[in-house]
């Protein structure tokens, strides 16, 4: 975890209410892994106060070195003021933050399941897939055409499936379908998106009785996200309590559920 | 350069000296583990740690923060793993530090305060205790113990007589005048004040028509509260003797010299370190330059210097 101030390559709306920012990627995010986050602090002054968590969305080849890119919604004042950030702008941001997703060293069918702005840290999870040789498919879901990932985006080696609740892209419906149909296929699953998302895939998983592991990024509304202000709770089911900026935010999706 | 130490519990059993006077607040640096690797612990004044209860707690519903105007509203609800564990688990870390941590301790009642320093009493690791009466975030107790001046001192006389080791009293800005509580807390044996703990809030989302906290109030922290806080230290220093610790929106090294000089020891920070982790250093640096700039010599130079006025 470190503090590191970084000057904008690149921001741009990239589809519907998405913006994408690209960053020189420093040092000290080297060892990012995809399913880390930062915080990213918006603003001069002191209003808005504390930080906006975001994933790692993906890193590229730039032309002086490595760039990161980071992927959000405008639904605040917080990004609404990073969303207008320009090239040359200076973004203040701390991290790496919590724990990743942990591929399997030796499995091949890897599912990612992403809904609405969870898209975000599966892109670049497929990216690493990928490039390690591994099969993916990516299921994605919003409510309509305008939330959904370009495909052309995608390294052309992952297979996407898609479904919205309008019916305007792909299957009409939510991820929950194919999730239910692809999950006898793959040796091991990635979910990112709301936690009704998440109830929902744990439900496939408990009717279908299967072992398989679902790794899910959650959400928590934090202050810190650097695990010194307990804001970010989450009760598993089974009792206790754990902090999503610190002992997650991947966690295994039976570990919070059954 | 300025020698900027503090000194807790002078004459007492057991004396605290702060090598310089800045402080992590309770509850905004869990209990400095976290931090360990990254920053230099050994370099602040003290640690205080997370409020800690007789036994372990979840803490409240979420949601539990919510970013307002210059500040935010916490009702996180003393989730804590429990005195036990604390002693058997953390403290012997923080033994091998340089720095001291102060326990911010938190009972139900009375007698829980006094069992909560028994057992804190001699521990390595522990060079002093907070003691909690101002927490808006629990049911029972919290901040009632620290509005009426009888409860607060019989809070202080139990923790005095159960331990040896230095401890500061919390104030809840619940009340518009702080001084009788901060009388009651001096005469009846703590050490130091701490001014303050958050205040009383609350936000309402419109579009659920909700209270966006899950437990309805929590309290308010951060640079929106320390014209409040500024207050409370200057009035409550001009009536005790004990040192003072201000809380309270500390985010620069001027907010620390401007309680410095309405009458505070020592500064603790709080919320703006989820700002930025590196805040209690770069406050503490820039008081250095300030007093060395300024020809200060000694810390006690300046405390209370904007009351002399009076
Ligand atoms: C998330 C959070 C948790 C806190 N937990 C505690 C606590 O456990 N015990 C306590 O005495 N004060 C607690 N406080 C209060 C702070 O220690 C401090 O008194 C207050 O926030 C004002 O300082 P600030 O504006 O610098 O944050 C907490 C504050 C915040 C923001
Ligand atoms: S957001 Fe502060 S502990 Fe997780």
């Amino acid at each position: 975890m470190q503090s590191v101030t970084l000057e904008v390559i690149e921001s741009a709306r990239l589809y519907g209410e998405t913006h994408i920012l690209w960053l020189p990627l420093p040092e000290a995010f080297a060892t990012a892994q995809p399913g880390q986050f930062v915080m990213a602090y918006c603003g001069e002054g002191y209003d808005p106060l504390l930080g906006r968590a975001l994933s790692f969305h993906r890193t590229r080849q730039g032309a002086s070195g490595l760039e990161f890119a980071l992927l959000f919604d405008v639904v605040g004042r917080g990004t609404d003021w990073l969303a207008r950030r320009e090239r040359g702008d200076e973004l203040r941001l701390v991290g790496p933050l919590g724990r990743g997703f942990e591929p399997r060293p030796n499995v091949q069918r890897m599912l990612l399941v992403g809904g609405g702005i969870g898209v975000a840290p599966l892109v670049g999870l497929a990216d690493r897939l990928v490039e390690e040789g591994r099969e993916v498919t990516l299921v994605l879901g919003a409510r309509s055409e305008a939330g959904i990932f370009p495909a052309s985006q995608l390294p052309p080696a992952v297979e996407l499936i898609v479904a919205t609740e309008d019916g305007s892209a792909g299957e009409r419906g939510r991820v929950t379908a194919p999730f239910q149909r692809l999950l006898p296929w793959c040796d091991q699953a990635f979910a990112c998106g709301p936690n009704a998302m998440f109830e929902a895939l744990h439900g496939v998983v408990r009717t279908s009785q299967t072992a398989k592991p679902v790794q899910a990024l959650l959400e928590g509304v934090m202050a810190c996200g650097m695990g010194i202000c307990y804001s970010c709770a989450v009760f598993p089911r089974r009792g206790g309590v754990k902090l999503v900026c610190h002992d997650g935010p991947m966690f295994d999706l039976r570990d919070l559920y059954a | 350069m300025v020698d900027l130490s503090v000194s807790i519990g002078r004459g007492a059993k057991q004396e605290l000296r702060l090598q310089n006077p800045v402080m992590t607040a309770s509850g905004t640096f869990s209990n400095g583990l976290e931090f360990a690797r990254r920053f230099d612990l050994d370099a602040l004044g003290a640690l205080v740690s997370k409020g800690t209860t007789l036994r372990p707690r979840k803490g409240n519903p979420t949601q539990r923060t919510v970013e307002t105007a210059a500040g935010m509203i916490n009702s996180i609800g003393f989730q804590n793993i429990g005195v036990g564990a604390l002693i058997r688990e953390v403290a012997p870390t923080w033994a091998r530090w340089g720095v001291p941590v102060l326990v911010n301790i938190m009972g139900d009642t009375v007698e829980e305060f006094g069992q909560l320093a028994e057992r804190l009493d001699g521990v390595p690791g522990v060079a002093g205790l907070e003691v909690n009466i101002s927490c808006p975030n629990v049911e029972v107790g919290g901040m009632e113990f620290g509005q009426d001046p009888a409860t607060a001192a019989r809070v202080v006389r139990l923790v005095r007589r159960c331990t040896g080791l230095p401890f500061t009293v919390k104030m809840t800005p619940s009340l518009s005048d702080m001084r009788p509580i901060a009388q009651a807390v001096q005469d009846a044996g703590a050490d130091a004040i701490t001014i303050m703990n958050t205040i009383p809030a609350m936000a309402i989302d419109i579009e659920r028509r909700r209270p966006v906290i899950g437990n309805v109030f929590g309290g308010l922290s951060g640079p929106a509260i320390k014209p409040v806080a500024m207050r409370h230290v200057y009035l409550v220093s001009a009536v005790t003797d004990l040192p003072i610790f201000a809380a309270g929106g500390v985010t620069t090294a001027t907010d620390a010299l401007e309680f410095i000089m309405a009458g505070a020891s020592a500064v603790q920070v709080g919320t703006a370190t989820f700002r930025d982790p590196a805040t209690p250093w770069t406050v503490l640096e820039g008081m250095r330059a300030w007093c060395d700039e300024h020809g200060v010599k000694s810390l006690g130079e300046i405390v209370g210097a904007a009351r002399r006025m009076d």
